[in-house]
This record gives C-alpha cells, structure tokens and sequence, in this order.
C-alpha cells in the first residue's frame, strides 16, 4: 500500500518529518518498507531545471520523417532549438520542457545532444516521462495557460515523497489513505479531517433495481445511478496522485472508484448502465458452470459457491473481486451504474483462491471491509464522478441485511498493565483509546469503531490497542522463574555426544532435505500435490541423499569426503501419523573398513560393544556388509560412486537404549593385567567375532579385552585355512594374575576353541 | 709403563704435587675428544699413574691428605671436561638434524558440525541457562494441533494448500514448531518454559532467501505473572547473545492468530550499527522474527486459565540467524553440504 504524502497531509495535517512519522508508524501501527520519491528528483536544483515552454516554430526535421524540429521558448528570451518526436501539438502549444543537465524520474540525465545534424537544446515531455500517467503517444499539451520559463512544479504536481507500508491482515482498514492518517492523528496527537466526500445534490430520484439475493455474502449493496456522463481522461491532480500510489490512471470514470478505495478502503466499481439487462443489479451465487469474461480478457467459469453482480439475464462481475467485460465503462458510455457495497470475506477469499486471481479489490474485501464504509465511499465517488464527468446523479439505493453492533468490551485497566508490564496510568488508557476511536463509559465499557469491529472483540485486543501506543516504552524485564531447572534431556545430549564424535572422527555433518523424489519403501509416505517431483516423498532411509551429497562433493573436487547426518526418518504406520524416528547415517571414503572403523569409535564413546552379524541390506556390497544392533555398516555397493566408500545407518534410539545411564568405575590400576598374544589356525569361513566370542565364553570375566591383531595365509598354513592372532588382556580385580594362571587361561581358551572351531593354537 | 718397583720412601715426597695438578689439568684442558680425556684420566688417575703410585706408598697422614685432594680435583677435572665434550657433540649432532618447520605435519582428519547446528546448539544453550527445557516434536503434525488449537481460523492463509504440504485432509507437514508447544501444555500445567527447534515446511519457491525446508527456534513462557515486558526483555538477551552484547532491540506492532498483542523482533543492524545498509535495506534494524503474548484462545484451548496464566512467544528461522551473522547470501547454500563451505566452520 503506497501513501503519498501530500494526500495523506489532506487528511490530517501532523508537523513530524517523514523519517519520524515512518519510525510512529513502524512501531505502533504498521511496517513501513521504503520511502521513495516519485516523479520529479527534487535535488541539486533539479526541480529548477523542468520548465513551462511556448511552441513558436514546429516543423518537419530536415533529416527526418519521423521528428518535429521546434522553437521553444522557455522563458530565456532565447528561444531553444528541440528536438520531439510526437506530432500531436504545433507553434502556440504550451508544454512542458526539461532542460539539459535535468534528472528524468527514470534517473537519466538530459544532455544537449545532436539528432540527425540538428541540435536538441532540451526536451519537451510527455506525461509518462513525468511519471504523472501513462500517456506516452504524444507529449504532455498543458491546457492551463501559464507564462513560458515558469517552474512546471508550479503548474504540476511534478513530485512528491511516498511511503509504502506493508498491513497485517486483521487490518484492512489500513488500506487506505484516510486510515493510515487516522493512526497518524492518534500516535501524534494531532486533529483528523472529517472522511472525505460530500454529497453534491442528487438531479432526480429515479428507481434504482437492486436485488440481493444472498445477504450472507452481500450484507449492504448501495447502488448510485448517473446520467449525461462524459467519460474523459482524468485531470492531473487524479492522475499524478493515482501515479503516485501506484495505479495506472484509465478515465475519469474508472479513476474515481480506484480513487475512492485508495482514499478510503472500500472497492468500489461501476458498470455501464446501458449495458445492464433491464438496467437490473442482482447479486447471487453463480450457477453451476457459469461463465463470465472479466476485465482481463479472460473467460472464467465459476460454480455455485461463487458469488456474482448480474444483470436480469447473466453475471456481469465477480463479487468484490473484478468486473465483466461487457460491462465496463468505456469512452462511449454515458450512464453509470455505481457500486459501493460490502461482501463477505471467507467466500470471497475461496473465490480468488479458486480462480487464482487477486485483485486490489479481493486484498481488501477477504480481509473483512466496515460495511458502514460503503456510505461513506459512495458519497465521495459521486461527489468526484459529478464533479468530473459533468454527470447528473439521478438515482440510488441502499439494500442491506441488519448490519452488525459494534461490539462492547469490559476493560480493567490493572489487567492491562499486568499483561504489559508497564504502568499506564488508566486516564492515559482512555485518552489512547479515544483518539483510536473507541468510545469509553464511565464504568470502562468500550465501544469498538465499526472499522474495527472484527479485529478487537474481547477484553486482551482492546489491551493490544494500548501496548502498540507504548511500546518502546515497554521496559526490557525477565520472568521471575519457579519451580523450573534447564537441561538437555538425555536424549540430546547423547545426540550431541554423538555428533560430536562423528567430528572428532573426521566426518562433516549434512543438512539433506527429507522429502525424496522416491524411496525404497513402499508404503513411505507421498505428498499429494508436491512442489517438485524431487520432493515428494517422506523419506524412511537417510542414506541415499549422502551418497547425493557425497557425488556432488566429488563433483566439484573435493576430496577427504566424509559426511553424516542426524535427521528424522518417518515409517509408515498405518495410521494416519508416521512413526518419527532419529537416525544417524554417516558415508566415507575407504570402504568398509573405514566405516566399521567410525562405527566402533562410536560405539565405545557410548559405552557400548557393537555385535556384528553378516546381513544384505540395499545400497551394500552384498559380502561386505552386517548388521549392528541399531543397524547396518558396510560397503557400498560398487559403482554407486567411484572407488570404494562404507557407510552405515543407525536408529539413534535404539542405540541410545542401550547405552548405559553412566560408566561403572572399576579398579584397572591396583592389580596390572596380563597379556596373552595367541594365534589359531582355523578354516577360512569361521568369523574373527566368533573366535573372541567363544575365547570369552572360556576365559570367563578375567579375559578383559579381545581383539585380532593379525590374519594370515599363505606359508605354514595348509591351503583353506587361515591363521588368526588374538591380542588378549586378561584381569581379576582382586590379585595379579601370575604366569600359572596365564597358563590356565590359555589352555581353557584353546580346548574350547579346538572343540568349536577345529583350531590350532600355534607355537 | 714402568714396571713396578719398590721405591724408597723418600721419592714419595719427592713427588711435587702441585706441578702434578697443574699439568694434568692442562691435558684435560688439552683433550680435544672424550677419548683423549678418558687417555689423560689413565695416565694421570690410573693405578699406576704417578699419583696413585705416591698415594699407595704415602705414610704420613698429612701428606696423604693433600695427595687424595689433588685426586678429587683432578677427577672432577677430568669429569667436566668430559660431559662439557659430550654436550658439544650433541650439540653438533642435533645441529644436523634440523628439519623444515615449514613443512606442515602429520594430517588428523578434523570434520565439523553444519551451520544448522552450530545456531541450534547456540540458542539451546542460551536458553537452558535461562532455565528452559528443549523439546523435540514430530514434523508430521494433525490439522488440530498445527491450526485448530492455535487459534488459527479457516480462513487463516497458511491453512491453504497453496502454502503448506498436507499430505491427507488432516495431516501435515509443520509449518512451525509451536506444535509441540500445544502438546507440551496440554500434557501438564504451568510454568512452562520450552524451547522447540527443528525443520518445518512451507511451499516456497527455492530462491536466495527461501527454501521450503527450514528450521525454527520457538519459544513458549507460560506462568503466572508474564508480561509483554518479560518477552521484551528475554529477546533482547537472546538477540545480544546472538548478535553482540552492544545491540539495540526493538519490538513493534504485528499481528498472529496464537499471539495477543503480538509484536516482530528487530535488532539493530550489526554491519551498520544502525546507519543504513545493503544488509538492512537501509532501515538501520534487521527483521527477526516474530512473536508476543499468548492469545487467550490457545492458553484455554489447553487447559489452562488466563485470569491466572499469561505466557509469551516466540518462533525465529535459525537459517536467517545465521545468514545475517555471517552474510551467506544464499540459504540453498546450506543445503548443498559443499566441504568447502562446511570447512569454514
């Protein structure tokens, strides 16, 4: 919503400067995106540089078909040689005229230039140049007379200064300039002009045939009737100030209804009443497969939620959001139909969602519009179409449902206070709510303006309407806390651990989007109607967007890639929620190896001893791959990126489960341990694991540690067998282990390992 | 060496000590190598130098006395000159071992949190400190705790389909955290001070500002006696901590469906200090999200009683927090996961 200046000045007449005013405004009220200026730059004496021009000479250019070569005289004594492009004036036309070295709105900068041999000492403009409308078909024929050389500033409104602020939707009321200047009165404390419009005497009281079938979605429908209109192109005050709030100026006619909602913030439209079958106005549901060509062009077909305007046979608009086609009012037309109505905002929202179009109009209206606005509108839409079409106003009417009570809420000043946490002594309450309109008894009943009515319905919105008056005055405190102790739960803190420790290990943690364009699961669930094929799916695996993201590390060169990720997983139920569960998944270069390797780091910073089991999982190298107990480490499978590459995937609650609460602190320092290197010749298929698994069994809690050092074939190693070393730890927490019971321990591990496994303990 | 020969008693004095000292204090001085000291040591401290010689055959006490001075001199001698070789030896040799401390060491793979993270783990802390709980919470949420229960009505505009995922008529994608807050409340009673953070989804178009993923922070307050002021002052603390302990904060009007009075956060802009730049678009404050005081609705949709219960909340995109801090122009840069940004963190 663009504010300029000089018409928000016309409604209420503050001393503030404009920064100040943006800095009331942006607090209390509404943000305040830019202030710009529109049209003429007013600096370096650029303004000085725009000048009214008399045409003495026009004539063909001597080089050119297409170019006027003129005499101005803009007041230097000297007339200036120009050249123009446009042929719609001759010698006596006034004009307006930039000089060389002007600023254009557009920000280019006039110099005195050549064209086709003859020198242009300036340029005579049109009104799209002055960003004063859209004309651009011939320059701008000043019709008032005014001496040459005076400042064109004086004859037109060559620029101004224009805030544009961004509303929130439970304010449409500040859709219009007369709303915005009525926040402006209250934060500054100074008078509102009464809203604009002043009924001009009505030249005849002919019948107007309004009917309203549905009230619900048309509360009020004022219908005005026109006769003698002279459709024209507005006057320059209208169209610089349009051109200023950002709407393209059409004529007078269509200009006055764009005027009206920006000025006050009720839509407004007119139709050409000749056009009206039976001259009759009738709003009702659209029916079924009904069609109707707007005023852009396009052909719509509606339903029977729709609400239209129709005439005695067929839609002619669509309610509150745009008008027909054959309706519109154009250079031929000389009655007019003008309404200035109320619709409902849900309906009119569905209609504009289904349609896909938003006008102004619909911005407005599904915000919820003041039905007690459309009087107001209407009298200063026909004030302004009589005053520039030279039209007689000779009809109207006003049909409307009961129209909604303002509602009355009971407010207690020290509540206010108590939720804001500020002082406001209950005198100023009053006086703040006053000049937002409300109105106050005695006993605190207040009043809500009609323009407000569906925003502050209850005791707190009256509060709000005070603690946005004082909010920099609000002071910085903090809750006074009970009863309430700060932690990470478990939970989290684990997922730190872990995080932390996949870094430690070397590994950079991944953001991938959880929607996929496809997932192994076939139950996973599937977004209906997704933004993007590629993201449409609720993943049940992580892994496949690290093995994404790992290519594209690779595709651009980087090397050391090694990538996790802690992100939710979401498994099919059956119910209507998914199960939501933390996964871990983690990718590297090096093969399986590498991620076993991170894997266990892992396992032991929890506490706990990963059990592998030899396990097919998709994505893995079908040999090199097992299960864990929260899930699955391997290899990837060969050929999904170059070179070799482990990963693994865990189901972070199941492996927090079974991490213990705390560590157990044991004695390991009194009593040293007694190490044991013993080697086994076994067949090629028995497991390391299991091995250690069974010297476990044997040695029972003295063996502490276990793990294979070495794995050898080849000399001394009968063919199909393979020769494992066992590092081995062995500790009692009560004595130190002597060399007889190294000897013990041994021989159990090797009689049992002999009778599982067939091994051969080596010398 | 001379044989051993009985010598008459006389010739022991006539050993002249001092002159003894002096020149085998000159060989050790002399000895240029440890060996050519451990050869002076022989010949002057050995069984049979000349010392020893006169020390065995000594008989007067007093004589011996001095005698067996000489030798802890001349043994001390020999010893430092010793070690003082030695050291210089070392010396030398370490002198050629130099190596290029240009070189760069032994490589440690070193990976590191994502950015997400880092403003994640940062914000939590901020508010654990403050004594609030961090809640987790599903993304898939119902209709009713995303909409319904935060007093967001039908025609409220993030209900439509044209900005949120459903994925049936009643399920969704979040699109914000404050689900959890709904759950969290009607789980138990006030106080309840609770950080949520996570992914939540809107249907935006991918461009430098947005991506359809992204993560909140939310925060919820809620106990007897909050105010407005209690917001103010919390991000404020939140906003300094974040963006340096010298920035303004300011709160102005806005308007959600779940917040009454409801007010956006700005901080002041830390690249201008407030004067106006490309960052801030020349406002001199930066946008930070919105909140404000609990609407009534929401406390009594869960239970709880607003004449006796107020609260506060709040709900910020961590992305932006970390855009802004460290002017990554592009947020589809957080989710490229390109080690070459990530290594900068």
């Amino acid at each position: 919503m663009k504010v300029p200046i000089s018409w928000l000045r016309e409604y209420v007449a503050y001393e503030a400067s404009t920064a100040e005013l943006v800095r009331r405004l942006t607090i209390s009220t509404c943000n305040v995106q830019r202030v710009f200026r529109h049209g003429v730059a007013d600096e370096n004496g650029n303004l000085d540089l725009f000048r009214v021009g008399r045409v003495l000479e026009a004539g063909q250019h001597p080089n050119a078909d297409r170019l006027q070569l003129c005499l101005v005289d803009v007041g230097e004594g000297e007339p200036r040689q120009i050249v123009c492009g446009a042929w719609n004036f001759g010698a006596g036309a006034t004009v307006a005229v930039a000089l060389p070295g002007a600023v254009l709105p557009g920000g280019q900068k006039l110099e005195r230039a050549k064209l086709r041999g003859s020198v242009s000492d300036g340029m005579i403009l049109s009104e799209r140049e002055l960003e004063l409308g859209q004309d651009h078909a011939g320059i701008l024929v000043l019709s008032e007379p005014a001496e040459p050389g005076t400042p064109l500033a004086d004859v037109l409104p060559l620029g101004e200064e224009v805030i544009e602020v961004e509303t929130t939707p439970n304010r449409p009321d500040l859709l219009a300039v007369y709303g915005i200047a009525r926040e402006v009165a209250a934060l500054f404390d100074v008078p509102l002009a009464p809203p604009p419009g002043v009924e001009p005497p009505r030249a005849a009281d002919e019948p107007v045939d309004v009917r309203v079938e549905d009230f619900e979605g048309c509360p009020r429908y004022i219908g005005r009737t026109f006769a003698d209109v002279t459709v024209a192109p507005s006057p320059a005050w209208l169209k610089a100030r349009l051109a200023a709030a950002g709407m393209r100026p059409i004529s007078n006619v269509v200009d006055v209804t764009n005027y009206v909602m920006h000025a006050l913030g009720n839509p407004l439209h007119a139709f050409d009443r000749s056009k009206l079958a039976e001259g009759r106005i009738v709003v009702r549901r659209a029916r079924r497969r009904e069609e109707i060509r707007t005023l852009d062009g396009n052909l719509r077909r509606l339903d029977e939620r729709d609400l239209v305007i129709a005439d005695a046979s067929q839609a002619v608009a669509i309610a509150g959001i745009m008008g027909g086609a054959e309706t519109e009012v154009g250079e031929e037309t000389t009655e007019v139909l003008l309404e200035a109505a109320n619709f409902e905002p849900l309906g009119l929202l569905r209609t504009s969602e289904r349609l896909g179009l938003r006008t102004e109009g619909s911005n407005r209206w599904e915000k919820g519009v003041d039905p007690y606005l459309a009087e107001q509108a209407a009298a200063l839409a026909t004030q302004l179409i009589v005053e520039l079409s030279e039209a007689r106003w000779t009809g109207q009417t006003d049909v409307h449902a009961d129209l909604p009570e303002p509602p009355v809420v009971t407010l207690r000043p020290e509540r206010a206070n108590r939720l804001i946490g500020l002082e406001v002594l209950p005198g100023e309450q009053r006086t703040i709510l006053e000049r937002l309109g409300f109105d106050l008894s005695e006993e605190w009943r207040v009043t809500v303006p009609t323009w407000r009515a569906r925003d502050v319905t209850r005791e707190v919105d009256v509060i709000e309407e005070i603690a946005r008056m004082k909010l920099d005055e609000v002071p910085y405190t903090l809750p006074v806390r009970r009863e309430m102790f700060g932690r990470l739960s478990r939970a989290q803190r684990l997922r730190r651990l872990v995080e932390d420790v996949m870094v430690g290990c070397g590994f950079f943690e991944v953001y991938t989007p959880s929607l996929l364009a496809q997932d192994e699961h076939e139950q996973a669930l599937r977004i209906p109607e997704p933004q993007s094929s590629e993201q449409s799916v609720l993943r049940t695996r992580i892994l496949p967007a690290l093995i994404e993201a790992a290519r594209h590390n690779l595709a651009v060169g980087n090397t050391g890639i090694a990538l996790f990720e802690i992100a939710h997983v979401y498994l099919p139920t059956g119910d209507e929620l998914p199960e939501e569960r933390w996964r871990l998944a983690a990718i590297t270069e090096g093969g399986f190896s590498a991620a076993k390797g991170a894997l266990e780091t892992l396992h032991d910073a929890l506490g706990v001893r990963p059990v592998l089991v030899r396990a097919r999982e998709s994505l893995y190298h079908p040999g090199k791959t097992a299960a864990v107990q929260a899930g699955v480490v391997g290899e990837l499978e060969p050929g999904l990126l170059e070179d070799r590459w482990g990963a693994f995937e865990l189901d972070l609650d199941t492996l927090l489960a079974v991490a213990p609460e705390r560590p157990e602190y044991e004695d390991v320092i009194t009593f040293p341990a007694l190490r044991l290197d013993l080697a086994f010749v076994v067949d090629e298929d028995v497991p390391a694991g299991d091995l250690i698994d069974a010297a476990r069994e044997a040695a029972g809690p003295e063996l502490r540690d276990a793990r294979v050092f070495d794995v050898y074939r080849g000399e001394q190693i009968p063919a199909g067998r393979k020769s494992v070393a066992l590092a081995l730890e062995f500790r009692s927490p009560a004595r130190t282990l002597t060399d007889e019971d190294g000897a013990r321990l041994r021989d159990a591990i090797a009689a049992a390992l002999r009778e599982r496994f067939s091994a051969e303990l080596r010398a | 060496m001379n044989p051993e020969e009985p010598k008459p008693l006389d010739t022991v004095a006539a050993v002249d000590a001092a002159a003894l000292e002096t020149e085998a204090l000159g060989a050790a001085a002399a000895a240029a190598t440890v060996d050519a000291v451990q050869e002076a040591r022989v010949r002057y401290l050995g069984r049979r130098s000349e010392l020893k010689q006169a020390l065995r055959e000594v008989r007067d006490r007093e004589t011996g006395m001095a005698l067996n001075a000489v030798r802890e001199r001349l043994e001390a001698a020999f010893d430092r000159r010793r070690a003082e070789l030695e050291r210089a030896e070392r010396e030398r040799d370490l002198a050629e071992e130099q190596v290029d401390v240009t070189l760069q060491g032994t490589a440690y793979r070193r990976g590191a949190l994502h950015p997400i993270t880092l403003i994640r783990r940062e914000v939590e802390d901020i508010f654990v400190g403050l004594g609030y709980e961090v809640v987790d919470g599903r993304e898939v949420e119902t209709v009713h705790y995303i909409f319904d229960q935060l007093n967001m009505g039908p025609g409220h505009v993030t209900r439509s389909p044209l900005h949120t995922f459903y994925l049936t008529e009643n399920t969704l994608l979040r699109t914000e955290t404050s689900a959890s807050q709904i759950r969290v409340m009607e789980a138990r009673q006030p106080p309840v001070y609770m950080v949520s953070l996570g992914r939540v989804y809107r249907r935006d178009t991918p461009d430098p500002k947005r991506y359809p993923i992204f993560h909140q922070v939310e925060g919820l307050a809620v106990d007897r006696g909050i105010t407005l002021a209690d917001l103010k002052g919390t991000l404020q603390l939140l906003l300094r901590r974040l963006f340096g302990e010298e920035r303004s904060v300011r709160i102005r009007t806005s308007f959600f469906p779940f917040t009454e009075p409801s007010v956006e956060a700005d901080v002041e802009c830390f690249i201008c200090g407030g004067e106006g730049c490309r960052v801030c678009e020349y406002e001199g404050w930066i946008e930070v999200g919105g909140a404000g005081v609990v609407d009534e609705n929401v406390l009594r949709n869960v239970g709880y009683d607003p004449e006796e219960y107020s609260g506060f909340a709040f709900g910020w995109g961590l992305e932006r927090i970390f855009m802004l801090r460290y002017g990554l122009p592009d947020i589809r840069m957080l989710w490229q996961n390109d080690l070459r940004l990530l290594r900068q963190f």
